[in-house]
């Protein structure tokens, strides 16, 4: 039933000094509907494609404030994901009782680190089959962490995980230095812009599956209403869409029930 | 050989010829990761790391692999990056207790053997064993420089200089050539960043960023990154180093 020797546990090396169990884990990641984050030098944003089981279910929210500088958006399972951002609400609010003040996000990504990687290492557990990002603004500007169910947890300038988000990379890659001076409105049409490549050509970006989040310099954490949020794909919709790309790396299977 | 017999499936487990497969293959993922030289040298310690950089979206110095334990010793890790940020955090904690037991910072050796037993403690059997190593310098007046290798068998070499990770054989070839005890710090930064150049793969190892640490008199004592501008002198004087030795071939 396995494919082989070593993947039944996280706790077994490969012989080629590989965790498959761990791998595994980042392909539940990749199942997830996507989500986009990106910076300037002020402002970070989180964008996030929702999924709904049906017509009549609502959608799985997919971005949480963790703190009044700090939200986070989740690709793929999204109960282990909600785990943690209530890890990181906690963080959040202890270092707030600790220091009396925002915990920086650098720390806020290490002890995300630690805890992820807790979870490839000791029997009984197992990875969290989760992506996040975080986006922040702290004292040393805004910042977009992205993190693994491997504990791979990095600062980008811009970045995506989720199904088909090599389409949304491509599309950072190319305009990733336009990103350090853009407006909070033009960081927001361009994660726009990188979740929208990620559909396939018969769907499309609408308030109802669309998640914004936004923080930046003097202003607060926010997740944006539907109605602030058609505004924002008003913009977008002037723009021609690329296709092609999303048709390219197409995910396997339909939607899961638990991953969205 | 004893792959897939079974008796490579727990850290727990020996091999009928006593081996521990689990810990060979935790060290495989140190022997494929980036190559990792430190070098002791006349007035000073040097580390150098050759990093993969994946993609242009990542921002600068993301993932640095070398640390401060406390002023006067760094951490550089080698491996599973997760791993050895563990590994890091916790020769972190412990130099902190130091501190706050003795009032005293905590001598290298001492960080050295508690990182060994921890790491040894996963090589017993109840979780997998680390996939990462850790080497930790210090310089001062009475010691001069020193320099400790920690596996992830558990073992705690002290080292004049070492290599680990993809192209060791060839970096350590490399170093063997030289006489590293007469080379100051400056003059060990750029012949480090020449033979990681050297060693490289050039069909492979494309979008590699080399980072480095030292620690030396002229820090003070104190482990410090090496700044970006003095990196940049380096790799410029290696490239027209290594430029100048094809011409002669």
């Amino acid at each position: 039933m396995f494919r082989n020797q070593y993947d039944g546990d996280v706790t077994v090396w490969s012989p080629q000094g590989r965790l498959h169990q761990v791998e595994y884990a980042v392909e539940a990641m990749k199942q997830g509907s996507a989500t986009v984050g990106i910076k300037s030098e002020t402002h970070a944003v989180i964008v996030a494609l929702k999924r709904a089981q049906n017509d009549l279910s609502s959608h799985q929210k997919k971005v949480y404030e963790i703190d009044t500088h700090a939200g986070v958006s989740i690709a793929g399972l999204l109960s282990d994901g909600r785990i943690l951002a209530r890890y990181l609400q906690t963080e959040c609010s202890s270092w707030r009782w600790d220091y009396k003040q925002a915990v920086p996000i650098k720390k806020l990504a290490e002890s995300m680190q630690l805890k992820l990687q807790a979870n490839t290492q000791y029997y009984g557990r197992r990875p969290f089959g989760v992506g996040i990002l975080i986006a922040g603004y702290d004292k040393d500007g805004a910042h977009i962490i992205q993190t693994d169910p491997s504990a791979e947890v990095v600062s980008m300038h811009g970045t995506s995980i989720g199904a088909r988000s090599q389409s949304a990379r491509t599309y950072l890659e190319r305009n990733v230095d336009n990103f350090e001076k853009s407006t909070p409105e033009q960081l927001i049409v361009h994660a726009l812009l990188a979740l929208r490549d990620t559909l396939p050509a018969e769907e499309n970006l609408n308030a109802q599956n669309t998640s914004i989040g936004i923080v930046g310099k003097d202003s607060p954490f926010s997740l944006l209403e539907d109605a602030q949020v058609a505004v924002h794909l008003n913009q977008v919709s002037t723009h021609p869409r690329t296709t092609g790309g999303a048709a390219a790396a197409a995910a396997p299977g339909g939607a899961e029930p638990m991953q969205m | 050989s004893s792959i897939g017999t079974g008796y490579d499936l727990a850290a727990s487990t020996f091999s009928p010829d006593g081996r521990i497969f689990q810990v060979e293959y935790a060290q495989k993922a140190v022997d494929n990761a980036g190559t990792m030289i430190a070098i002791r040298g006349k007035n000073g310690v040097v580390v150098v790391a050759d990093k993969l950089i994946s993609s242009k979206l990542y921002t600068d110095n993301a993932n640095p692999r070398m640390f401060n334990v406390n002023d006067n010793v760094g951490v550089a890790v080698a491996g599973n990056y997760p791993d050895g940020f563990a590994l890091k955090n916790y020769a972190y904690g412990e130099a902190m207790k130091w501190l706050k037991d003795y009032r005293e910072p905590m001598p290298i050796q001492n960080i050295a053997n508690s990182v060994a037993e921890y790491i040894h403690i996963h090589t017993l059997g109840i979780s997998r064993p680390f996939g990462a190593g850790a080497f930790f310098m210090s310089w001062n007046k009475q010691t001069g420089g020193r320099l400790f290798l920690v596996e992830p068998s558990g073992l705690n070499y002290e080292y004049k200089a070492w290599a680990v990770g993809k192209h060791r054989q060839a970096a350590k070839a490399e170093i063997e050539k030289l006489k590293i005890e007469e080379l100051d710090v400056n003059q060990l930064v750029k012949e480090a960043a020449r033979i990681i150049m050297v060693v490289r793969d050039e069909n492979k190892d494309k979008n590699v960023q080399i980072e480095m640490g030292w620690v030396g008199e002229q820090t003070n004592g104190k482990y410090e990154e090496v700044p970006s501008e003095v990196v940049t002198a380096a790799e410029e004087w290696a490239i027209a180093k290594l430029d100048e030795d094809d011409m002669d071939d």
